[in-house]
Order: structure tokens, then C-alpha cells, then sequence
């Protein structure tokens, strides 16, 4: 379970100090699937990276577990949005899965390695470099890197957001699955509003300047869910009317912001 | 890149000053012949006032100058024959290449030996030093751009006119580079030539402080051979701009 | 360079058998190619060639080892810092504008006629390049990829090694391209200079006592020095660069 309350970040910016957030609250409870909604700059990768540990709040509390975080806690793994940067071009597929299970002992480490590079379904690629695969392929290996490592807490942010529509659906598809079979905790940051339907259980839109949560919404849809069946049901749409009207756009009228 | 003045640099550098005279003075560093930076400054003036310094900076910039300077003619004459008439640069650029992989400084017994102690000696090595960047580069600036070159002779431009209104203009940048690179290079060289062959000039001055123990004006003149650098440095710089504004714009230098 | 035509190789060769055919064994100042090889002998059988040819290599290897060294870890730390850098450049840049050559007499009379001097002659004027492209490395690294070790709950020493040397690997060879014949260059100046020991010192001696096809001699074996030092360090950069691939 990780949370926090009444949090406040500010960051210097290029005139002076920004507030970025302020009075976020957030509780996110094991084996839920959180989405964070927001626009480009509305403060939640901030959120994500606080939550993280990558980043210190200025202000207000964050804790994982009941314990206070200050600096990556253990259990919680981030997975950026910039695959080809986050990856270690001069290792092999399966050395960078086991980057971070390094002080596990041999066999321990290879059995986590397969298995995480199952999950995502990369295991015959095991001993290419990262230059070699495609954009989709590339994520996929970062999440196996994070899956084997066996977190509580997976943070996800705007993974799927540098990848074409087909890639990402597919994408998406595999971490339900591996979120149903592991029962990970993950919060996901994405600016994609059907995206964060489709994949939760509860969402939060961010929004303002400083940001705070502006809308709660549970996503009570059934699972397992499916690219085709479930956005042509009811209470999918009705979730997405709801998000979008509450990001500000009315039936009938043009977007505008 | 803000071009505020940089404070903390300029502390930090006389913070360093300063412990430097501490250090010194207090005995922690034993160096017998390590000055504090007070000695270097009393050391400079004592080289102004006995015109000491005066005669050997106008020396070594004479050798280093005139070399230079016959490195440049040399240098942009060969190099452009070497970068334009394609056969001449076939039959000769390998020779060439694997001279450079001679390092210059072992040229400087030789130069002694066939000049003796003299300030031949010294124009021989500078010149030298000069030539290698000052060559190279008017070979890379030469071998335009086919683009360019091609647009010329689409505006019946005759081959001379080519050469003068399209090719040199295009080389100018890097040629510029390459007279910045020798002058630096001959400046060092010539120093050489004074410590090892001919006894005059800073190099020398620098050698014979050294031998008579006198730190203090030793380190003064390290200070003004850097200086020396960096203000021609500045002043080939500032030329150039003023003569080439145009062509050192385009490659970004200006 | 790989594109340069052997048969602009003729011109020196040419000019070597001319040498040969025409010069004359007895004259002072250009004595024949062939004249070289006896010129050389006296000191092959003194048994000081090799060492002196051994101790410019360990100068050399030595100083570029440890300019590396300290080039890497000052660049890579005034890099990752922008603070740090703005205060710390104008020394640096100062201490940079001093020529090598200027620093010999220096450290002659401030370090004694050792060979250890003769390493600190080398390492300030050689760490410079090694510096600058560790510097401009660090600065340019992905702030990701500096982020995954810390999520990934590496140690620091793991964060070190595991990531961020072999990332600055590639630039720390190409400033080592730049530098090692710099270092090459600057062991030899400071042992004509300073005649302490190794070839330059024995080129000097040569010169000085007017043995000319000695100096001949000793300046084809530096030729040869130079040539061996680039060709190692060109294919040492090319290596390794290629098992990098995009990282930045």
C-alpha cells in the first residue's frame, strides 16, 4: 500500500520556484490498478517520481507501508517512458532483466530471469542487445526488468506513450495479464484517457496549477477485460463521458485548452 | 549560456591563490624551489623592471612569428595544390601522414644539429611545428563541397573564379582553424628550441632562472608565456573576423 | 584516413633512395639512410638502447594511465554538476593555457631530475582532453538512465560501476585517442629537455656530441614510437565503441 497526504512539491524553474503540486492526497491500496490522468505538465510524473522516491516532497507525507519514504523504497520499482534511455545498451536482454537481482545468487537469478522475460513474452530474445528490438520490444524488456524484481508497487509512467496504437493495445493486454497473475500494486500515469479506463480499477485526474486530484472515479468493470468487447460497453462509456466532461469537454462543443 | 560574470569562479580561482600562498608560507608543502604567489609577482616585476622580459618576449615572438608566417605561405600554397589537383594528392598524402607520425618535438636535435645555436635554429622548428595544422587543415578546407563547386560551373563561372569566389571562401573556416592551431604549436615549439639550442628568448629565460634558483621570476614567466598564448590567440581570432566575417558566420565560428 | 592511397607513399620513399644514392656517409649534417643503423649500433651494444627505449615507454604508459585516471574521475565530477563546474572552470581553463613545454624547467627545479617528475610533466598537459570529453559526456547522459539504478535499489559502488562507467567508457577512449600522442610528444620533450632518461635523452646526447646519423637513427625509432602509439589507441577506440552502441 502506498500513499500520501497533503503533499506539496515546488521546483525551481527557469523565473523562480514552481509549485507543482499542493494538498495531494492519494491512497492506493495492494493489488489495485491506480491510473493518474492528466495533460502533458499538469504534475504527474512528479507525483509518480515522489511516490518513487526519485524525488522529495517539499511538503506533506509519503509512505509506503506505513513508513516514510525517503529515497526508493524497497518493493517499488519505476518504469520510465524513455525504454531506450533506461535500458544499458551494452548488455544483453537477459543481463539487463537482471540488473537490478544482481545480489541473488546464481540460479535464484536465472529462474526470476525467465520467468520475468515470460511474462512479457521476450524469452527467445534473450540474448539480443537492446538496439536490435523494436520500440514495443524494448519496453517490454524494462517491465521484465522491473517484474524481476518481484515489487509490491510497479510505477508506471506514460509507458506506452512513445509506441504506434497497435503496439501499446497489445501492451496493454499483457500487463493485465501479468497484473492478474502477480497481483501487483501498480499506479500508472498516462495522459490517454481511454487507456486509463480500460486498464483500472480506480482512477484520478490531475489537474490545476498546482495540481491537485480533481476527480475520483471507481472503474467497477468486470475482468478480465478485452480491446474489442469492453469499450462497447455501457459502463465504459459512461466512465469515459465522465472523465472527459470533467477534463473540460462538453457534448456539442469543440475542445478547447 | 548566461554571460553573467562568473563570481564563484573568479573566487574559487583566488581562494586557490590563496591557500597556495598558505600552503607555502607555513611550511606544509617542503618544496625548496615552490614560490607562493607573492614571490611570483615580486619575481614579475623584478623581470619588467630589469627588461629582462621585455627583450626575451620580443625574441621568441620574432622566431615564433616568422616561422609561423612562413608556415602559413607554405602551408595554404601546398595544401591547396594538395586539396584541389586531385592527382597530386594521391601520389603524396600517404608520404605525408606518415611523416606527421613523427613527433614534432623529436625534430628539435635535428634542427640543432644542422643550425647549431641560433635563432635559424628556432624559425626552422617553428615553421616546422606551423606547417602540419596549417597543411592539413587547407587540405580538408580545399576538397569542397561537389555541390558547390558544381553550382559555379553552372553559372559559367571560369575555373579561376571557381577557385577564388566558391572554394577559398568555403575553406576559409577551417584554414583559420589551422593558422590558430600552428600559432599555438610554433609558439610551443620555438619555446623548445630556446631550452635545448638556442640561448635566448623565454625558453631560455625560463631555463637560466631555473639554473640560477630564482623561483619566484622562473613561475612569473610561465605566466606570461600563457598569456602571451592566449592574446594571440585572440588576436588571430579577431582578424580573421573582421576579414572573413561572412565565411565564419556560415561555419558557425563568428 | 583508412581511404589514403599507398602510392602516396612514393614521394618518401623516393626521397629516402635519393638520400641513399646521393648523400654522402661522411657529411655531418645529412648523412645517408644506411649510415643510420651503425649510427645506432654503439648504443645497442652499450646496452642503453632498449632501456632508453623502455623508459619513454613506461613514462608514456604510466602518465597516460594515470592522466586517464584523474582526467576521468575530475571530468566526470565537474560534469555532473553545473555549480560546480562555473566554479571551478576558470582555474581550470587557466591551468590549461600553460603550455607543456613551459611547465618543463618548472618541475625540473621544483621536483628534482626524476623520473617522477617527469610523470607530473606529463599527466597535467595529457589529462586535458580525457577531462574535457568525460565533462561533456557526463553532462549530456539521459537523467533516465541515471534514474534506474536508483529504482532498481542499486548500491552506490553498483550504480558506479554497473552503469555509469561503462556509459562514459566510449568517450573516455576517444579523449585517450587525443591524448596518447600528446603524452608521447610531451615524455619526449621533457627528456630532451631535461636529459633525465629514455630516447629524448639520448637523441640530446646525440646532438650534442655531433653524431648525426645517431640522431637520424634514434628520430626513425620516435617515428616508429609515434606510429605504434596511434595505431593501438585508433583500433583500442574503434573496439570498444562498437560493442556500445547508442549511448547517449
Amino acid at each position: 500500500m502506498i500513499s500520501c497526504d497533503d503533499l506539496a512539491v515546488t521546483l525551481p524553474g527557469a523565473t523562480g520556484p514552481v509549485d507543482i503540486l499542493r494538498g495531494v492526497r492519494l491512497t492506493v491500496e495492494k493489488g489495485e490498478f491506480v491510473s493518474v490522468l492528466g495533460t502533458s505538465g499538469s504534475g504527474k510524473t512528479t507525483l509518480l517520481r515522489v511516490l518513487g522516491g526519485l524525488q522529495q516532497a517539499t511538503g506533506g507525507r509519503v509512505s509506503c507501508d506505513g513508513a516514510d519514504i525517503a529515497g526508493p523504497p524497497d518493493g517499488v520499482v519505476t518504469v520510465f517512458q524513455d525504454y531506450a534511455h533506461s535500458l544499458l545498451p551494452w548488455r544483453t536482454v537477459r543481463r539487463n532483466v537482471a540488473l537490478g537481482i544482481e545480489k541473488l545468487d546464481r540460479s535464484e537469478r536465472d529462474v526470476r530471469v525467465d520467468e520475468a522475460l515470460d511474462m512479457v513474452g521476450l524469452r527467445d530474445r534473450a540474448n539480443e542487445y537492446p538496439w536490435r528490438l523494436s520500440g514495443g520490444m524494448q519496453q517490454r524488456v524494462q517491465i521484465a526488468r522491473a517484474l524481476a524484481m518481484r515489487p509490491r508497487v510497479l510505477l508506471m509512467d506514460e509507458p506506452f506513450g512513445a509506441l504506434d496504437a497497435m503496439t501499446k493495445a497489445s501492451l496493454q493486454d499483457q500487463l493485465q495479464a501479468v497484473q492478474e497473475l502477480t497481483g501487483t500494486t501498480v499506479v500508472f500515469v498516462t495522459h490517454d484517457v481511454e487507456e486509463a479506463v480500460y486498464l483500472s480499477d480506480r482512477l484520478v485526474v490531475l489537474s490545476g496549477s498546482p495540481a491537485n486530484i480533481g476527480l475520483r472515479l471507481d472503474v467497477p468493470i468486470a475482468r478480465p477485460r478485452d480491446q474489442i468487447a469492453t469499450k462497447e460497453r455501457a459502463d465504459y462509456l459512461e466512465l469515459r463521458h465522465q472523465v472527459y466532461e470533467a477534463l473540460g469537454h462538453r457534448v456539442g462543443e469543440r475542445a478547447h485548452g | 549560456m548566461g554571460r553573467r560574470l562568473n563570481i564563484v569562479g573568479a573566487a574559487v580561482f583566488v581562494l586557490g591563490l590563496g591557500l597556495w600562498e598558505l600552503v607555502v608560507r607555513t611550511g606544509v608543502l617542503t618544496f625548496s624551489y615552490l614560490p607562493p604567489p607573492s614571490d611570483v609577482a615580486v619575481g614579475l616585476g623584478e623581470l619588467f623592471g630589469s627588461g629582462e622580459l621585455a627583450t626575451a618576449l620580443g625574441h621568441t615572438l620574432f622566431a615564433a612569428l616568422t616561422g609561423w608566417a612562413i608556415a602559413a605561405v607554405l602551408g595554404v600554397v601546398a595544401g591547396s595544390v594538395l586539396g584541389l589537383v586531385r592527382p597530386v594528392w594521391t601520389y603524396a598524402m600517404a608520404s605525408l601522414e606518415a611523416l606527421r607520425a613523427l613527433p614534432i618535438v623529436a625534430f628539435v636535435p635535428v634542427a640543432v644539429l644542422l643550425y647549431g645555436f641560433s635563432v635559424q635554429t628556432e624559425i626552422m622548428v617553428s615553421c616546422y611545428a606551423a606547417l602540419w595544422p596549417i597543411l592539413l587543415n587547407t587540405v580538408n578546407g580545399m576538397r569542397t563541397e561537389a555541390r558547390m563547386v558544381e553550382s559555379g560551373r553552372v553559372l559559367r563561372l571560369s575555373p579561376a573564379a571557381v577557385l577564388w569566389k566558391i572554394r577559398l571562401p568555403a575553406a576559409t573556416a577551417t584554414i583559420v582553424v589551422g593558422l590558430r592551431l600552428g600559432l599555438t604549436t610554433s609558439l610551443v615549439l620555438t619555446l623548445v628550441a630556446e631550452m635545448v639550442g638556442n640561448p635566448a628568448g623565454l625558453g631560455f629565460l625560463l631555463v637560466e632562472k631555473g639554473q640560477a634558483l630564482q623561483p619566484g621570476q622562473m613561475f612569473a614567466a610561465v605566466f606570461v608565456i600563457g598569456v602571451t598564448g592566449i592574446v594571440l590567440n585572440g588576436l588571430v581570432m579577431g582578424a580573421a573576423r573582421l576579414a572573413f566575417r561572412g565565411q565564419l558566420a556560415s561555419a558557425g565560428e563568428a | 584516413m583508412g581511404g589514403t592511397p599507398i602510392r602516396g607513399l612514393i614521394p618518401l620513399v623516393a626521397l629516402l633512395v635519393l638520400w641513399q644514392v646521393l648523400g654522402d656517409p661522411a657529411s655531418p649534417y645529412f648523412p645517408p639512410p644506411s649510415t643510420w643503423v651503425d649510427g645506432i649500433e654503439p648504443l645497442l651494444s652499450g646496452d642503453k638502447l632498449l632501456p632508453a627505449i623502455g623508459d619513454t615507454a613506461l613514462t608514456f604508459v604510466l602518465g597516460l594511465s594515470i592522466a586517464t585516471l584523474l582526467g576521468a574521475l575530475i571530468g566526470t565530477l565537474v560534469g555532473a554538476s553545473r555549480p560546480v563546474d562555473r566554479a571551478l572552470s576558470p582555474s581550470l581553463e587557466f591551468l590549461r593555457a600553460l603550455p607543456a613545454a613551459s611547465l618543463v624547467p618548472v618541475a625540473a627545479l621544483v621536483l628534482g631530475y626524476t623520473a617522477q617528475m617527469k610523470l607530473v610533466v606529463v599527466v597535467l598537459p595529457a589529462m586535458w582532453p580525457i577531462l574535457l570529453t568525460c565533462r561533456t559526456a557526463r553532462r549530456s547522459l539521459s537523467p533516465v538512465l541515471l534514474d534506474t539504478p536508483r529504482t532498481l535499489g542499486l548500491s552506490r559502488w553498483d550504480r558506479v560501476t554497473k552503469v555509469l562507467t561503462p556509459a562514459l567508457l566510449p568517450s573516455v577512449l576517444l579523449g585517450v585517442r587525443v591524448a596518447a600522442p600528446l603524452a608521447l610528444i610531451i615524455t619526449l620533450l621533457v627528456e630532451i629537455v631535461t636529459r633525465v632518461n629514455g630516447l629524448g635523452a639520448a637523441l640530446g646526447a646525440a646532438q650534442s656530441n655531433f653524431l648525426s646519423a645517431q640522431v637520424y637513427g634514434l628520430l626513425t625509432i620516435a617515428g616508429v614510437l609515434g606510429f605504434v602509439v596511434n595505431w593501438v589507441v585508433t583500433r583500442a577506440e574503434t573496439a570498444v565503441s562498437g560493442r556500445m552502441r547508442g549511448t547517449t
